[in-house]
């Protein structure tokens, strides 16, 4: 059996008569990247500061590690035990790489040592260089260094990639991703589709508060995601009306494309000897449900590059 | 504690690597401390006030008396005025102001008067039988008329007589000096204090009379103190609180809105120890300061004011103090620009309020109720009797009420200071 380590039951936080986050309630294992994924204002760093004892709950229970966030002498427990990559990370601007961690390293009795860190996110030549100096994507690497730096069994990384330009994003997920391999706990917050499917092997969409689904990727695109689509590049009107005649789900778009949504590989099939029997040579394509048709089908709206809803 | 000490080491290497911090927090008191040294210590030559003398009083060849002479060069005597002739045919207040020119200053001008010789001479002459009727009369009734036959009685009161009938019949007379002066003037009321000076003086020498009080001037401290050391203590007092009261809080402010407190809200370090971090890197920056001030007023101004152990304590608890003011401030104001809005408006009329530049005995009363409220005023006051005075009781009166204030401004703005989300 999975070891949870964060356990959240009904959870409610309220500011007056909004309801940030309505009674949420989910689990997280030891060594997998969680993922909530969800527009800006639908509750994940609320959720996520409750779990780092930062911000009070109003209602329901949340534990991590099997301590209490409510209470405060568990609080200072869960502290010492979690790594946190906040929401827009700053450090101090005149200070070095190595002095900014070692700041945040020096809050700890157990931690490692800071050029251990700097070496782990691959910074060894940026040891000796202000923060302020440092590119957006570099920023943020220092901001994992930082919640590496006491050995975190569990690692809170609030949308990490947010305002990062698609190299620096791709080299964060790198990093996120050798965290995985080195065992961490990862809770990620995103409002990116790609990267929480990249990521996560669990995700949670959640949105005004609540979460409307979670599950692993796979099982989600499977549930929600709608079916594949075959696409034959140029295949032109008759062939659209043929396979519309004989599976249904066939539609032309205005390049003159055929998509035809295929449940499986039976029916992607025959729609290809169709093909055949036309004599037609034409370019295949295999369109797969993603987690972004899933918010879309869960959600009824996508996500902008902004994290509002669209 | 140790966690103390590294929000220490942290701040205040990343204040003296800031520029702007830098200059705010040392170099900019620095700077004032020449600017207030070069005007109170008289290097490099203060100019005597510039007065323009009309001399109406002529002789018949058009030559000014000798008596008005005298006086315009008792003036010059003073050292205080540059006297400046104006000709006895111009409108004395054109002429000043053409020759001063557009950024000539103030107009400062003294008339002397025709018949000016005429009237003083006559005036001192009639004075003088006055005052020898006046003693001739009260010795004669007090003391010897008794000694006297019937005779010599009347012989004496006859004579008094004819003293007092002569004494009426002079013709006596003021001499008429006129000084005219701008009402913006802030020097008009030494200016009118000098000139009044002399012309008693004038008059005391025509009638003859001579001081009986002897006037002595000493110092209330042991050590000889120049005007500069006086300021010394303000000017670090001043900047230690602008050190807490904008520095601080700008400072404070600033972590807050880019997160950098909520982050380290994040790991076991307490509000406390956050607190107690920024409070001794405001003591090291104050001491330094304190350091740098008095290093330059000994090298440029030769200054002999010296910090003992009192003046030390009382610059960690202002420090303190002021670094309560600063957090309080930063918790209750959210973004920058108001914080340091707010710090500036706070700061720079305590500053000025609070007798740190200039005697609160310049102020107006009211002014001087008001500046018994502001913290500021004990530590100055508290700093100075330390540093120069060495008045215990100043010291420790100051003391008291600036450990009172420290208590309840840190204990305000930890209250304040937000170490968990809403």
């Amino acid at each position: 059996m999975e070891k949870v380590v964060v356990e959240v039951n009904s959870l409610v936080k309220e500011y007056g008569s909004l309801k940030a986050v309505n009674d949420v309630s989910f689990e997280v294992y030891e060594g997998e990247v969680f993922a909530f994924l969800g527009p800006n204002g639908a509750g994940k760093t609320t959720t996520v500061e409750i779990l780092e004892g930062i911000r009070p709950l109003t209602g329901g229970s949340a534990n991590v590690f099997g301590y209490d966030v409510s209470k405060r002498e568990d609080v200072k427990e869960i502290k010492r035990r979690i790594g946190v990559l906040p929401q827009e990370f700053n450090a101090l601007d005149k200070l070095s790489v190595k002095e900014n961690i070692d700041l945040i390293g020096g809050m700890y009795e157990k931690k490692l040592e800071a050029l251990e860190v700097i070496k782990l996110l691959d910074l060894e030549d940026k040891t000796n260089d202000r923060f302020e100096n440092l590119s957006g994507g570099l920023k943020q690497r220092v901001g994992v260094a930082a919640a590496l730096v006491n050995d975190p069994q569990l690692v809170f990384l609030d949308e990490p990639t947010t305002g990062l330009d698609p190299k620096a994003r791709r080299e964060v997920w790198a990093v996120i991703e050798n965290l995985k391999r080195l065992g961490k706990t990862v809770f990620l917050t995103t409002h990116y589709m790609e990267e929480a499917q990249i990521l996560a092997d669990r995700i949670a969409i959640i949105n005004k508060g609540k979460i409307a689904v979670i599950g692993s990727p796979q099982e989600l695109i499977s549930q929600h995601g709608g079916l594949k689509v075959l696409i034959i590049r140029k295949g032109g009107k008759k062939l659209a009306e043929t396979l519309q005649d004989k599976y249904g789900g066939t539609t032309l778009n205005h390049n003159r494309d055929v998509l035809v949504k295929v449940d499986d590989v039976k029916e992607m099939w025959q729609a290809l000897s169709t093909l055949t029997e036309m004599k037609m040579d034409k370019e295949i394509e295999i369109q797969t449900p993603s987690i972004e048709d899933v918010f879309l089908k869960i959600v009824g709206r996508t996500i902008t590059e902004e994290g509002e809803l669209k | 504690m140790n966690r103390s000490i590294i929000i220490f080491k942290a701040v205040t290497k990343n204040w003296m690597r800031s520029r702007s911090g830098l200059f705010f927090s040392i170099m900019f008191p620095v700077l004032l401390l020449l600017v207030f040294g070069a005007i109170f210590s008289g290097q490099g030559g203060a100019s005597a006030t510039g007065l323009f003398v009309q001399n109406l009083d002529r002789d018949a060849n058009e030559v000014a008396t000798s008596l008005s002479t005298s006086f315009i060069e008792a003036l010059n005597s003073t050292k205080f005025f540059d006297v400046k002739d104006v000709p006895v045919d111009a409108d004395a207040k054109l002429y000043a102001r053409d020759a001063l020119g557009p950024l000539g200053g103030n107009i400062r001008i003294l008339i002397i008067g025709q018949d000016f010789q005429d009237n003083l001479v006559n005036g001192t002459f009639k004075v003088r039988v006055g005052i020898s009727y006046t003693t001739l009369n009260t010795t004669y009734y007090q003391f010897f008329k008794w000694n006297l036959n019937e005779t010599q009685q009347q012989a004496f009161e006859q004579g008094l007589q004819d003293l007092q009938l002569y004494n009426e019949s002079l013709l006596g007379g003021q001499a008429s000096l006129t000084l005219m002066l701008d009402a913006s003037d802030q020097s008009a009321p030494t200016i009118k204090n000098v000139v009044l000076s002399v012309a008693n003086a004038f008059n005391y020498q025509m009638i003859g009379a001579e001081n009986v009080i002897d006037f002595n001037e000493e110092s209330v401290t042991s050590t000889q103190f120049s005007a500069v050391d006086f300021y010394i203590p303000g000017i670090i007092a001043a900047f230690i609180m602008t050190n807490g009261i904008i520095g601080l809080t700008a400072n404070t402010t600033e972590f807050k809105r880019r997160g950098i407190i909520k982050r380290l809200s994040i790991t076991p370090l307490t509000k406390m120890d956050w607190i107690v971090g920024n409070v001794l890197s405001q003591t090291l920056l104050n001491l330094m300061l304190t350091a740098i001030i008095i290093v330059i007023g000994w090298i440029v101004f030769n200054v002999q004011v010296i910090p003992d152990i009192f003046a030390v304590i009382l610059i960690f608890l202002g420090s303190v103090m002021f670094s309560g003011i600063g957090m309080l401030l930063s918790g209750l104001v959210k973004d920058v620009e108001a914080a340091s809005a707010i710090g500036n408006a706070i700061a720079f009329p305590m500053m000025f309020l609070s007798g740190t530049y200039f005697p609160m005995d310049f102020m107006p009363s009211y002014l001087q109720s008001f500046a018994k409220v502001l913290p500021l005023t004990y530590f100055s006051e508290g700093l100075r009797s330390a540093m120069i005075l060495k008045y215990s009781e100043g010291i420790f009166s100051n003391m008291a009420i600036v450990i009172a204030l420290a208590i309840g401004f840190i204990v305000l703005g930890s209250l304040v200071t937000r170490w968990k989300e809403k």
